[in-house]
């Protein structure tokens, strides 16, 4: 019972920061501020999102699977966003072809 | 529960033909392969949600990763193709429409007139009013679930996808491996030898990310091959993953490329159909038939054509994206 209150309140949180960084990539003026909403979904969301499925998890494998794909997605987020500002940095913001 | 679960099937379903909608409908390419991409990964949940995690698998890692790779850095060419046209004659006479280059032109041209809407709506009705009757008149059947089932002792594997790909249905699985090879043949004889039109980011970061990410892609990769005999997993998708990652240390340092040796990668992109024609015809020789195999050694033979398999698509698969053959190998 405690378990499940603890994932449905830390999935909930993790839900809000999905929509507040969705929400940002969507509304905030320049590519910097957009990654800026952005990884904060990636990173807190997820996290809480991960931490919330822990306590439905059936053993210390399933736990452990859980902390890896949020680290991976932790390592993989921060490169493509230090890269993407890097990009903007160097040669302006993105144009496309129209 | 169920209606919770129904709801999100709705909703999955809308978002694949909205965003198959906004992809198509996009005069934008860039704009049109992001959303490809994502188009992939909602096909993949779907997979997921048809409880076939096989598929989801493969569509996640070829559908949406490597194709959605391959697409970007084709675009990233033709741009640098269209910006030295435009530098070299700044004033063109409007081109010739069934001219040289008139496909790539093609793709950057406005869309067509609206006097094809009435056509294409016709087309679109008639097609789709057609699958909904099939879908009507589906006939009350099983499928071949129990027929799978009943030869699972036969099979070599306790997997039975697995089973179905490499033993009752090898045929398919040779083919398919033959199309990719046939492909990078395609890729190969245009005889092109340019580097990837890639700016890797200066700076520690993704180095340091990749000597992190690689092993643990392929710790993933030789995992998921395993995996296949008794889980979903199998050759496309580990096969995938591997490419993946040469895809990620090919844009990481494109212009400190190892040479390719020319032998050794030649065998290494073979040797997926060579040795699964090999043991075709060893099985037809034995009397079990064009890729029958004996019962007590279909295991083995399973596991080495999916390792060779695995190989074979993965060195494919970057092949493919670095496109041109090896520079120097014109022999």
């Amino acid at each position: 019972m405690i378990a499940n209150t603890l994932t449905v309140v830390l999935i909930l949180a993790g839900l809000v920061f999905f929509a507040a960084g969705t929400a940002g990539l969507l509304r905030f003026p320049d590519v910097y501020s957009r990654l800026h909403a952005l990884t904060k979904a990636d990173n807190v969301g997820l996290g809480l999102v991960v931490l919330g499925l822990m306590f439905q998890a059936s053993g210390p494998a399933d736990i452990l699977k859980l902390l890896l794909i949020w680290l991976l997605v932790l390592a993989a987020g921060t490169t493509a966003a230090h890269m993407v500002a890097q990009r903007t940095w160097t040669h302006g913001e993105f144009e496309s072809d129209r | 529960m169920n209606g919770l679960l129904v709801l999100f099937d709705l909703v999955l379903l809308a978002g694949i033909v909205g965003v198959a909608w906004r992809c198509l409908a996009s005069t934008d390419l860039f704009r049109a392969v992001v959303l490809f991409i994502t188009f992939g990964l909602l096909l993949a949940l779907a997979w997921v949600r048809l409880e076939a995690p096989d598929i989801a698998l493969a569509e996640a890692a070829i559908g949406a990763g490597i194709t959605g790779a391959l697409l970007l850095v084709t675009l990233e060419r033709l741009r640098s193709i269209m910006a030295e046209r435009r530098s070299g004659r700044p004033h063109t006479p409007p081109p010739d429409p069934t001219g040289p280059h008139a496909l790539l032109r093609a793709l950057h041209d406005p869309p067509p007139e609206r006097r094809t809407f009435l056509p294409a709506l016709t087309f679109a009705l008639v097609v789709g009013g057609l699958l909904v009757t099939a879908l009507w008149h589906q006939p009350q059947s099983t499928g071949l679930e129990p027929v799978v089932d009943a030869h699972m002792d036969v099979s070599g594997v306790d997997h039975p996808i697995t089973a179905v790909l490499l033993n009752f249905r090898a045929y398919d699985t040779f083919l398919e491996l033959a199309i990719v090879l046939i492909a990078l043949l395609g890729a190969w004889s245009l005889g092109r030898h340019d580097l990837i039109p890639a700016r890797p980011a200066p700076g520690p970061i993704l180095p340091g990310t990749l000597r992190l990410l690689v092993p643990v892609a392929i710790v993933t990769g030789v995992y998921v091959l395993w995996a296949g005999s008794h889980a979903p997993g199998g050759a496309f998708q580990a096969g995938a993953i591997l490419g993946a990652a040469g895809i990620l240390l090919v844009l990481a340092r494109p212009h400190q490329l190892p040479m390719a040796p020319g032998v050794p990668l030649r065998l290494g992109l073979t040797a997926g159909v060579a040795l699964f024609l090999l043991v075709g015809l060893y099985g037809l020789v034995a009397g079990h038939g064009f890729l029958g195999y004996a019962d007590a050694w279909a295991y083995p033979l399973i596991l080495l054509i999916e390792i060779a398999a695995t190989l074979s698509i993965a060195l494919a698969l970057v092949a493919l994206f670095v496109a041109g053959r090896p520079a120097g190998d014109d022999a």
